[in-house]
């Protein structure tokens, strides 16, 4: 510690200036260092932000897709799928949503976002819930007053950030489809056939949507953002660095230079020293005018001196 | 535990492997749309399904770490609903059997085969009657109900009504499974049923009408151009290599590429009766080779 102050604070053994070279870059380097590690969890922080913003966004965009089919669409093509031709999954919201979510994908800016509907039991075995979405379901089952989740979730692709929220059977018309095999219309059977998406009970928690937002993309964003404000941080602080060494250089030393360089000469030929600085109305004027008082002290002194031995 | 050992495997050996492969094969939709209807017609598992949960997880997560892609995969009981994800391209790879391959390559090129599936057994296209039934002929089915497989199988569906061309039906209906089938014959729904001769009748009385000569070929592994025009081979290779993580009722074949001249005769039948006006469920159906006024998307009603 003693080691450190002094080379701070330094001990008189090296120059001034190069003494405030060491002691402004470690000042500097120490803000920088500060700054950095206060950044990394600001940056940090608004890019979670982000992510649950994005996942918030792309969960309400797919519910209301779901709500318009439910609302307009199925109205429409339910009766079509009555009969025993061909099975319109366009009146199904959970289809609809989950094609919209995949022409979405099909944009390079949402690449790597996912959308799923997954159930313990689903009508098309494409729905089929794995061990992580299992698990997620049996939570808002455990918990019916959950109404959301989300996390981290480790896929072999990497990881991403989910947001989960219940699918509840809310309507006696979805029971027509999902209650028993002879209620629902022959063409979903011909479809999907008898076996799965039965047996649901009217508010039952069957499934969950659940929405997955790549979070490593805005991992890196904000690691360029803060790599970036450190290179710049560092410039700026070098910059200054070299600014306020040329400024010291410039007020302080090389005056003090001056002054002891004529310093110097008064004390062999003090009339011929002239301390201009003394004009100044700084601390530099007030040493100046202390060794003018000195140099004209050594003057008198040195011709009384020269008087002295003239006499003798 | 085991699973997750298997995936961590597959992407070490991926990640050991070098910058080449670790090039993500997806579809143009930024992920890989897979089809899974087996390699056999009208059959399902004991659960009911095409593949056991486990089975088709485990079939998911080697997919995705083989393709580095997110993978949808789309399990489908009906040749029917395959058939249209095929037309309307909605697959980027499919696990197809004979007639769905037949009709992969009748989509203008846009599907090629990879590797074979299934294993080889003596599948024949038959119509069968109950044992009792005064129908002995072909020409005796005449005003008949005749019970098929959906749109797009080959034993089920085309090769049956090719073989019944000139026939007045008083009545078409469909089923997902053989066995379907076969209780709609014994409870007289149908008068006639499409039959494959590969299956066991299980000691019920039944009658052979008809038998179709041709040898009906294996299934495969089909890729749409999208991924046929990326560098796949590293994805097949890696299947390949992990053929022990496949079901094995896929009867994945590795490194064999399917005879499309044994396809050739089947693929021009399954072509020719695309072309008729083909029956809907439910209704009376002349087998005439009128041209198809189907909609786009429609199929059987």
């Amino acid at each position: 510690m003693p080691a450190v102050k002094k080379l701070f604070f330094g001990s008189g053994q090296r120059p001034l200036r190069q003494q405030l070279a060491i002691t402004l870059a470690g000042i500097l380097s120490l803000s920088i260092l500060i700054s950095i590690l206060l950044l990394n969890i600001l940056f940090g922080w608004q890019a979670r932000q982000l992510i649950d913003q994005r996942a918030a966004f792309f969960m309400d965009a797919m519910l209301s897709v779901r709500e318009y089919t439910s609302k307009k669409v199925n109205p429409i093509l339910a009766p079509l799928n009555q009969g025993a031709g061909l099975f319109r999954p366009e009146a199904v919201p959970s289809y609809s949503a989950q094609t919209v979510a995949g022409l979405l994908k099909g944009k390079p800016e949402f690449r790597e976002y996912s959308y799923r509907e997954a159930a313990i039991n689903p009508t098309n075995l494409r729905d089929k819930a794995d061990s992580f979405e299992t698990g997620v379901i049996e939570a808002f089952r455990r918990n019916p007053s959950l109404k959301i989740q989300s996390g981290e979730k480790s896929t072999p692709l990497g990881t991403v950030h989910y947001v989960a929220q219940p699918i509840k059977v809310g309507k006696e018309s979805c029971l027509v489809c999902h209650s028993t095999p002879d209620r629902a219309p022959a063409s979903q059977l011909l479809a999907y056939g008898d076996t799965g998406g039965f047996g649901w009970k009217l508010n039952e928690i069957v499934g969950t949507q659940i929405v997955t937002v790549p979070q490593a993309a805005v991992f890196m964003a904000k690691d360029r953002s803060l790599l970036l404000t450190a290179a710049l941080l560092v410039v700026a602080f070098g910059v200054v660095g070299v600014v306020m060494n040329a400024v010291l250089d410039r007020l302080i030393l090389r005056p003090m230079r001056d002054i002891s360089r004529k310093a110097d000469e008064a004390s062999v030929t003090p009339a011929t020293v002239n301390f201009e600085e003394r004009e100044r109305r700084d601390e530099i004027g007030l040493l100046a005018r202390s060794f003018e008082r000195m140099k004209q002290s050594l003057a008198i002194s040195m011709q009384m001196l020269k008087d002295r031995q003239g006499k003798a | 535990m085991r699973r997750l050992l298997i995936v961590l495997s597959l992407v070490l050996g991926a990640c050991a492997a070098g910058p080449s492969d670790q090039q993500a094969l997806c579809g143009p939709s930024g992920r890989l749309r897979v089809g899974l209807v087996g390699s056999e017609e009208g059959r399902r598992g004991s659960a009911g399904v095409i593949l056991a949960e486990q089975e088709q997880f485990k079939l998911q997560e080697l997919l995705m770490a083989s393709s580095r892609c997110d993978v949808l995969l789309e399990p489908v009981l009906s040749s029917e609903q395959a058939r249209l994800r095929l037309r309307n391209r909605e697959w980027d790879l499919a696990f197809l059997p004979p007639g769905l391959t037949a009709v992969a390559l009748e989509q203008e090129g846009q599907f090629s085969l990879v590797r074979q599936l299934g294993r080889r057994q003596n599948s024949k296209s038959q119509l069968i009657v109950r044992a009792d039934s005064r129908f002995k002929t072909r020409a005796d089915l005449r005003g008949t109900r005749l019970g098929l497989l959906p749109r797009g199988s080959l034993t089920g569906f085309y090769l049956p009504l090719f073989n019944l061309h000139g026939l007045t039906l008083s009545r078409v209906g469909y089923e997902l499974t053989y066995q379907d089938l076969m209780q709609g014959l014994q409870n007289g729904k149908f008068d006639v049923i499409a039959w494959d001769g590969a299956l066991s009748t299980q000691g019920t009385d039944i009658r052979i009408i008809h038998e179709d000569t041709h040898a009906i070929p294996l299934g495969a592994l089909a890729l749409s151009q999208p991924l046929l025009a990326q560098d796949y081979k590293p994805f097949v290779q890696k299947l390949d290599d992990n053929v022990s993580q496949l079901p094995p009722s896929l009867g994945y074949a590795t490194g064999m590429i399917p005879d499309l001249l044994m396809l050739q005769e089947l693929r021009a039948i399954v072509s020719k009766v695309e072309g008729w006006s083909l029956p809907q469920a439910g209704q009376p159906y002349v087998v005439y080779g009128t041209p198809s006024r189907s909609m786009p998307g429609e199929g059987p009603r």
